[in-house]
């Protein structure tokens, strides 16, 4: 029987180099993806949460690279390093869409504005099956009712602009999901979204996930989502996970100082106007003026002199693990 | 798209009759009128003041401004330009007769400017940053600052005059001699026209293709495992297609006003190089008649502009 | 792996420098650092300004009178004495193409910016407050856009006659429209935006609001478009002169010296009557471009600098 993972990541960095500067925006990152789990990844705008699953899917752009670690991806076929295939190169394209695909962010610019929502469905499925014509608009027919899309017979003939933006969204997903994938990574899928249109667009993913065993990484700033959706969490601050672990490792007993402070920055319904909202002390380093040490460091609570040197990873639980020198005290 | 083309003609068609009683307007602010133009000064002095008016009468120039314009208007509908001032000439005939040296250069320079121009355009922006894009970005720099009738004397000097390969311009009339003898009249001003127009295209086809690489939806049908000609050209030139036609949209007019200067460097007998001899000769009618022609060509060129975008941009088509 | 490209290389190097701490961060105005930074632009204002000084200050670089007819020294090579040599009635070229970039570049400059400055005016204005003005403007534009400009300029020039300052005013007549739906169409997309309504809530002026908070955010795109029409001026220009249509052939303009030109026998034998000019002339077009692609680029916020 083979494992559970469906994809691992272990020690990425991942650089840029625009303006002539390094900017390291993914400094060593380790994660594990599993079939029917949704891993979630936190954290603030820039800390690296999107160049993550960019460079998951090899689209990073042009000045940037892979610096060092591995992205393997454990298909049934046998295990592929995705970090080793050639950017837009035949393997990655077999991968990408069929078997790894990805919703971005904006249903409203994601989409081509000239092409009809049918015509950009179809299009995955004419790349990556050996269906008929007749069968691929059947089954992109099929994919926008399975997404919970009125009329989709007609629909499926219109273009993205007719559509309101959950209904994009939608499409996204059904696109995305037309081949079957055996991961999904969603992109930040609701934050251009409406708060009732979000519950549904997740509602549907959770049924995805139970349905075809997807393994999903949602990518997401918000830590009410995450509550609702992830089996696993990864929050990530600077470029590296700092604390990782099951959803009630991670949101029921935090370890690590900034996992905390964003708990604690989140102001919780019901607990009225008198509840203490804690915002984090400080703003977010220059990415090219990194501490040496914790990248945290400047904005923790609990910093010591050990955090000027950049700590190690360590499993507290067997699913918990932390990057903190100093995450005994802060219990 | 029928509502939508008649939607667009009834914007177009008062817009004619609005800028062809402002051009009649301008002109009867300039001095004289029909009369002292055919008559010689010489000849005027000795003729009495009752005679230049029945002379006046005889024309309908007696008339108020706003019943001359009628009239005139209504010849116009009729298909009766008027009469050149210099020889009496029907308008019409002299446009009918240069109409289609004017069509033969421009189409040329215009189907070879579209082709060529968006190719390398394209091509340009698929290699941004390559020696083959910064030499072409340069060669279109070029293109769009050296003035068209300098860069068409420096084209006749070498060609022409001092290599003898191609005659120096006019253009043998059809059927008098073969293709091939009227040919090589042809070659200099076209390409010469030709590859000034294509400058601009390939610098504009170039950015509409980089900003359309820029787009979101060219990441989504990467992630879609999509071969890369596909990401480029069924996305990316699909859609950076509509602001290539706007602009190539733009150029139609000079299919049937001409390029004026080239026709001039040339001694094209186009219509170009009439309207210049019209103005020139302080010809009013004929250059009041050529400026209303090139307007109708520019109003019909962009009523083409937004039935062709409108084919290609569902947004539009859809308002 | 196969040898390291040479973004690879470039990329180990750029590494190499961040993680030795050599690298500063970048200061100033970004889209002034990304102008300077653009060799081709820098190139271009240079140029630009090395023509336009030498025009303004051209007593200084020539003895010659542009104007003087000397027929003892009639169409003469280059030489020590006459730098680019002299026409057919014996003035110097090289005073006539310094004197000439004079009123050349201001009857492309100079139209350029005025007609910017009543498009701009009216845009702004109409484009905020909408009503009448908008809709007059807007049908006038129409109008004087349904003609070719070069059609529209000799019709023009045919009713007003022949004078420099009739053709400056005919290059604002044909030019401000352009700037006035530039203008226009930024500030409508502007006043939608949180700012501006938090500006009207204030209950600041009408006048206010869109010169001084609404109009510097739509700088960026004239400015671009001044330097584009300055360019489309300057060769109009020349070929109006050169078709004897545009200043009066009395004045040096660069387009009126390239008139003989058009006589065959200048263009075989004589080449410095019109060579130095018409490459002066791409040249100082071709710097505006360059400004001008250059501004465009700095504006731009997804090109890197």
């Amino acid at each position: 029987m083979t494992s559970d993972i469906a994809l691992s990541v272990k020690d990425l960095k991942t650089y840029f180099y625009t303006n002539n500067r390094c900017n390291k925006a993914i400094n060593g990152v380790s994660f594990d993806i599993r079939r029917g789990k949704t891993l979630c990844i936190v954290g603030e705008s820039g800390c690296g949460k999107s160049v993550t699953a960019s460079t998951i899917m090899q689209l990073l752009p042009t000045l940037s690279r892979i610096e060092a670690g591995s992205i393997t991806y454990h298909a049934e076929r046998g295990d592929i390093r995705i970090d080793q295939l050639a950017r837009n190169g035949a393997e990655i394209r077999k991968i990408r869409g069929a078997e790894i695909a990805m919703i971005f962010q904006d249903p409203m610019t994601a989409l081509n504005p000239v092409y009809t929502i049918g015509f950009q469905i179809e299009e995955s499925l004419k790349y990556h099956t050996d269906l008929s014509l007749k069968e691929i608009k059947k089954k992109a027919i099929d994919l926008l009712r399975d997404m919970g899309i009125p009329m989709p017979e007609k629909r499926v003939d219109e273009y993205p602009h007719q559509f309101s933006g959950g209904m994009r969204q939608r499409a996204m997903i059904a696109m995305a999901m037309s081949c079957n994938p055996k991961i999904l990574i969603a992109d930040e899928p609701t934050t251009a979204l409406d708060v009732t249109i979000q519950a549904q667009i997740f509602k549907l993913m959770d049924k995805l996930k139970a349905e075809h065993d997807t393994a999903i990484m949602l990518i997401t700033h918000d830590m009410g989502v995450v509550a609702e959706l992830a089996d696993e969490v990864a929050v990530m601050y600077m470029g590296n996970i700092v604390e990782a672990g099951s959803v009630d490792d991670v949101l029921r007993s935090p370890k690590h100082p900034y996992t905390r402070a964003l708990l604690d920055s989140i102001p919780v319904l019901g607990q009225g106007k008198k509840q203490a909202i804690k915002a984090i002390k400080g703003a977010t380093p220059d990415p090219y003026e990194r501490p040496n040490g914790c990248s945290f460091a400047p904005r923790c609570d609990f910093a010591t002199k050990e955090c000027d040197v950049m700590p190690d990873e360590e499993y507290i639980s067997k699913s918990h693990r932390i990057m903190c020198a100093n995450y005994k005290a802060v219990s | 798209m029928l509502t939508f083309i008649i939607r667009r003609l009834l914007i177009v068609v008062p817009m004619l009759f609005v800028i062809s009683f402002l051009v009649y307007l301008g002109l009867e602010l300039t001095p004289g009128d029909a009369v002292s133009h055919m008559i010689d000064p010489e000849v005027a002095s000795r003729i009495s003041a009752e005679q230049l008016s029945e002379m006046r009468e005889a024309l309908g120039l007696n008339k108020s401004f706003l019943e001359r314009y009628y009239i005139w208007i209504v010849n116009v509908l009729q298909g009766d330009f008027g009469h050149s001032l210099a020889g009496g000439v029907p308008i019409s005939d002299i446009v009918f007769d240069r109409l289609p040296a004017t069509l033969e250069l421009s189409f040329i320079a215009i189907v070879f400017s579209t082709i060529f121009g968006c190719l390398l355009g394209v091509f340009s922006a698929l290699k941004k940053g390559s020696l083959t894009d910064n030499s072409l970005s340069v060669v279109g720099m070029l293109g769009i600052s050296i003035p068209e009738f300098f860069f068409g004397l420096v084209a006749l000097l070498i060609f022409a005059l001092n290599l003898q390969w191609l005659p120096i311009g006019g253009r043998l009339l059809p059927g008098y001699e073969t293709i091939w003898d009227r040919l090589p009249h042809m070659v200099l001003p076209g390409f010469v026209l030709a590859l000034m127009m294509t400058a601009g295209v390939m610098r504009y086809s170039r950015s509409a293709m980089l900003d359309s690489l820029s787009r979101d939806f060219i990441k989504t049908a990467r992630a879609k495992g999509l071969p890369e000609w596909r990401i480029n050209f069924i996305h990316g030139f699909r859609v950076a297609l509509t602001p290539v036609i706007v602009l190539i949209g733009f150029r139609l007019p000079t299919l049937i006003g001409g390029s004026v200067i080239i026709e001039q460097v040339f001694q094209w007998p186009g219509i170009g190089n009439e309207f210049i001899a019209a103005v020139r000769g302080q010809d009013y009618p004929l250059v009041m008649m050529i400026a209303l022609f090139s307007v109708f060509a520019v109003l019909m060129a962009s009523l083409i502009i937004d039935v062709l975008t409108a084919l290609v941009d569902p947004r539009v088509r859809l308002d | 792996m196969m040898s390291k490209s040479a973004l690879d290389k470039k990329f180990d190097r750029i590494r190499s420098l961040e993680e030795a701490g050599k690298l500063k961060p970048l200061t100033g105005s970004r889209a002034l650092r990304k102008m300077l930074n653009n060799r081709l632009a820098l190139i271009g204002l240079i140029v630009f300004l090395v023509i336009l000084l030498a025009s303004i200050f051209a007593p200084l670089l020539t003895a010659h009178n542009p104007m003087k007819i000397n027929l003892r020294d009639m169409l003469q090579a280059p030489s020590f004495e006459h730098i680019l040599g002299t026409d057919k009635t014996g003035r110097d070229v090289f005073a006539r193409i310094l004197y000439g970039g004079r009123i050349s570049i201001l009857v492309g400059l100079g139209s350029a910016l005025i007609g910017a400055f009543i498009g701009v005016g009216i845009g702004c204005f109409a484009g905020y407050k909408g009503g009448w003005i908008d809709v007059a403007a807007l049908r006038l534009s129409e109008i004087f856009m349904a003609f070719p400009q070069i059609i529209l300029v000799l019709l023009l020039v045919s009713i007003v006659g022949q004078s420099l300052i009739n053709l400056m005013l005919i290059f604002v007549l044909t030019g401000w429209g352009a700037m006035y739906r530039l203008t226009r169409a930024r500030v409508l997309s502007l006043r939608e935006e949180e700012y501006v309504q938090a500006l009207q809530s204030f209950g600041l002026s009408t006048w206010l609001i869109c010169y001084k908070h609404i109009l510097p955010n739509a700088l960026g795109p004239i400015a671009v478009n001044i330097t584009l029409t300055t360019a489309m001026f300057i060769l109009a220009e020349a070929g109006l002169s050169f078709l004897g249509l545009g200043v009066p052939p009395s004045i040096p303009t660069w387009g009126n010296i390239l008139i003989v030109a058009q006589d065959l026998r200048v263009l075989q034998n004589n080449w410095w009557l019109w060579l130095p000019v018409g490459m002066v002339i791409s040249l100082f077009v071709m710097a505006v471009n360059f400004i001008g692609d250059g501004l465009r680029d700095s504006a731009d916020p997804t090109l890197q600098g």
